[in-house]
């Protein structure tokens, strides 16, 4: 009880220093760097999205590239052709996900292992096709651009056009969206998810009804894979059918493996550790993803529990020692 | 109209023949090791690119056509040896790593052999008339190569020593270890064979389709689809699997847009996953 109370005053000490660094680190860098940044953030809660359904429930889900190009596409088509305004569009872009998760889930989580990577694979190519072909409303290959309004919250607002605006607004979106996904796993539902991955047969027989609390899952991530595209749309100001195929996900594959699955943290990481590297390999390697695919293979069979699973052995060993 | 169908229904089995021999490796290592190799489709590719470069150097396709896949054997050999032995029962686990190996052979490519598409072109350029259109000839050798290829492989799996082993390794892995057979090899070389059967594939579409790093990408997922309405580890199941959906592509595109063919095709695979996961030819 104690260590748990101690561990949890660790934790809001350790991301408030964080969150106070991000939200000076604007000023020492230029905008470049902040868009980078921004876009980090993006991907971190892209990660940590699929690392609830991967890393905690055990589903290896290739789809999350659907919920990321709908919640993408939500935000664009919301404000460029109905004149959303940006709090309804960015709550939208969560719902819209979540139905289309439940659709999706409904089929999907009747199936176990690989079957269930297949099929969440062709849910995701069913929707980059129909993106690609409908060109009318989702501009096909070539995209959608459009012009956020700014976000109002009482007498609040944020202007999304500033560079600056956008980075603080995603900084804060996805801060409280990590700190909703740690209390979640937590929490006792997601024990049940834990239990689900750890042993299907047994959380079976203890009498949790699996295949409900998958999709519970399943949709929640969604829902937030869908956040995440909502926001990568205002940052860029832009969607395009590109997002809603299946090998975007890899990115989140990539990301939660190298930094360690079923942990939150380690997607945040591994997310910071591989867009990094990847900025920097840009410079004199014209396919950086030569340089993700030999790292994602090595840390697959080197250290399965990914970076933070490495420091945490490391730790162990050294307390054990003593 | 008449001269298209019958074109139509022509490359639909010569492409069917093409998309059969891909399953097949496919299907043969999942069958056996239990393995989705996402890699698949890059060894594919990987095998035209080889030809690409022995075409130029010798300037002989049918060379190509035999050596190129002995090289994409010997690096599926490292990959099997090298990568994935040490995973081979945690099936998630090797998605996983086949996706990272399928990313940096595509990046190798596009590094080595840039990303602008090339052609490989056909060693025979004869056409012969349908109707009032006219047919390569080389797509009939193609068709009649990989006929060729599956009689082969049908004689390997059921007449000799190997083909034996890894039939009994499918049925029951355990008492083939208990019998004696070198399950670990056997492993080994379905890896190798489902490889150069990749790339074999790969040369034969070559003349049919350009050269390039992501050629692959879209023929992994047919490949999935045939595997799976044909069946897990049903081999005969992905031959028909593989000709019946080219020959619906084929033909259907003829009447909707190909991309709504292919959304039909999806969907009908998810009916298959969900009421027939051994699917459409299985018991």
């Amino acid at each position: 009880m104690f260590l748990q109370k101690g561990k949890s005053l660790g934790f809001i000490l350790i991301f408030v220093l964080i969150l106070l660094v991000l939200i000076v680190l604007p000023f020492f860098v230029d905008f470049f760097y902040q868009t980078f940044l921004t876009e980090l953030f993006v991907w971190i809660l892209f990660a940590i999205s699929f690392d609830l359904i991967f890393g905690y429930t055990g589903l290896l889900s290739f789809g999350q590239a659907l919920f990321f190009g709908l919640g993408s596409y939500t935000v664009t088509i919301l404000m460029r052709q109905f004149g959303f305004n940006t709090e309804l569009s960015l709550l939208l872009s969560i719902v819209i996900p979540m139905i289309f998760a439940w659709f999706v889930g409904y089929f999907s989580v009747k199936l176990t292992g690989i079957h269930f990577v297949i099929i969440t694979i062709i849910f995701a190519i069913i929707g980059n096709i129909i993106g690609d072909t409908w060109t009318s409303f989702t501009g096909g290959s070539d995209g959608l651009t459009f012009s956020p309004r700014p976000f109002r919250l009482g007498l609040f607002q944020i202007n999304l056009m500033d560079i600056k605006g956008n980075y603080y607004f995603v900084l804060g979106v996805v801060a409280i969206s990590y700190l909703f996904l740690r209390r979640m796993v937590q929490s006792p539902l997601g024990k049940v998810f834990i239990s689900i991955r750890e042993n299907e047969e047994r959380a079976k027989l203890i009498g949790y009804n699996v295949q409900r609390y998958k999709l519970i899952a399943f949709i929640i991530a969604g829902g937030l894979s869908g956040l995440a595209g909502g926001l990568y749309s205002l940052t860029l100001k832009y969607a395009a059918a590109s997002y809603l195929h299946w090998s975007v996900s890899g990115h989140a594959v990539v990301y939660t493996v190298v930094g360690g699955m079923g942990t939150l943290i380690g997607p945040a990481i591994g997310a910071g550790i591989v867009m990094s590297l990847e900025h920097y390999l840009i410079n004199f390697l014209q396919a950086t993803d030569l340089v993700v695919g030999i790292a994602l293979v090595f840390m697959v069979l080197v250290a399965p529990k990914g970076l933070v699973g490495l420091i945490q052995s490391k730790l162990k060993r050294g307390k054990t020692s003593v | 109209m008449i001269s298209n169908l019958a074109i139509a229904i022509l490359n639909g089995i010569v492409w069917g023949l093409i998309m059969a021999l891909i399953a097949l490796g496919l299907n043969m290592i999942f069958g056996l090791l239990h393995i989705i190799n996402m890699a698949h489709g890059a060894l594919f590719m990987l095998g035209a690119v080889v030809a690409w470069y022995l075409i130029e150097l010798t300037g002989n396709f049918w060379i190509a056509l035999i050596i190129a896949p002995l090289c994409v054997g010997v690096i599926g050999l490292m990959i099997e040896r090298g990568l994935i032995r040490t995973i081979e029962d945690k099936p998630i686990t090797t998605i996983i790593c086949t996706f990272g190996i399928m990313l940096a052979i595509q990046h190798l490519v596009l590094i080595i052999f840039g990303g602008s598409p090339r052609r490989i072109s056909p060693p025979i350029a004869y056409r012969f008339p349908i109707f009032d259109l006219q047919y390569p000839l080389m797509r009939i050798m193609i068709a009649l190569i990989s006929i060729a290829m599956m009689i082969g492989l049908w004689i390997f799996l059921r007449k000799t020593k190997y083909g034996l082993w890894m039939r009994a390794v499918v049925q029951d892995r355990e008492m083939a270890v208990g019998l004696g057979i070198p399950v670990n090899k056997v492993y080994m070389w379905t890896f190798v064979l489902g490889s150069a059967l990749a790339a074999f594939s790969g040369i034969l579409a070559a003349p049919i389709v350009s050269v390039e790093f992501m050629m692959g990408r879209e023929v992994l997922i047919m490949a999935f689809i045939i595997v799976i309405v044909g069946g897990m580890g049903n081999l005969e199941g992905s031959v028909i699997a593989a000709i019946m959906i080219s020959l619906i592509q084929g033909i259907g595109s003829l009447f909707v847009a190909p991309s709504i063919a292919t959304v039909f095709a999806l969907a009908f695979m998810i009916l298959v996953l969900m009421f027939r996961p051994q699917g459409l030819f299985g018991e």
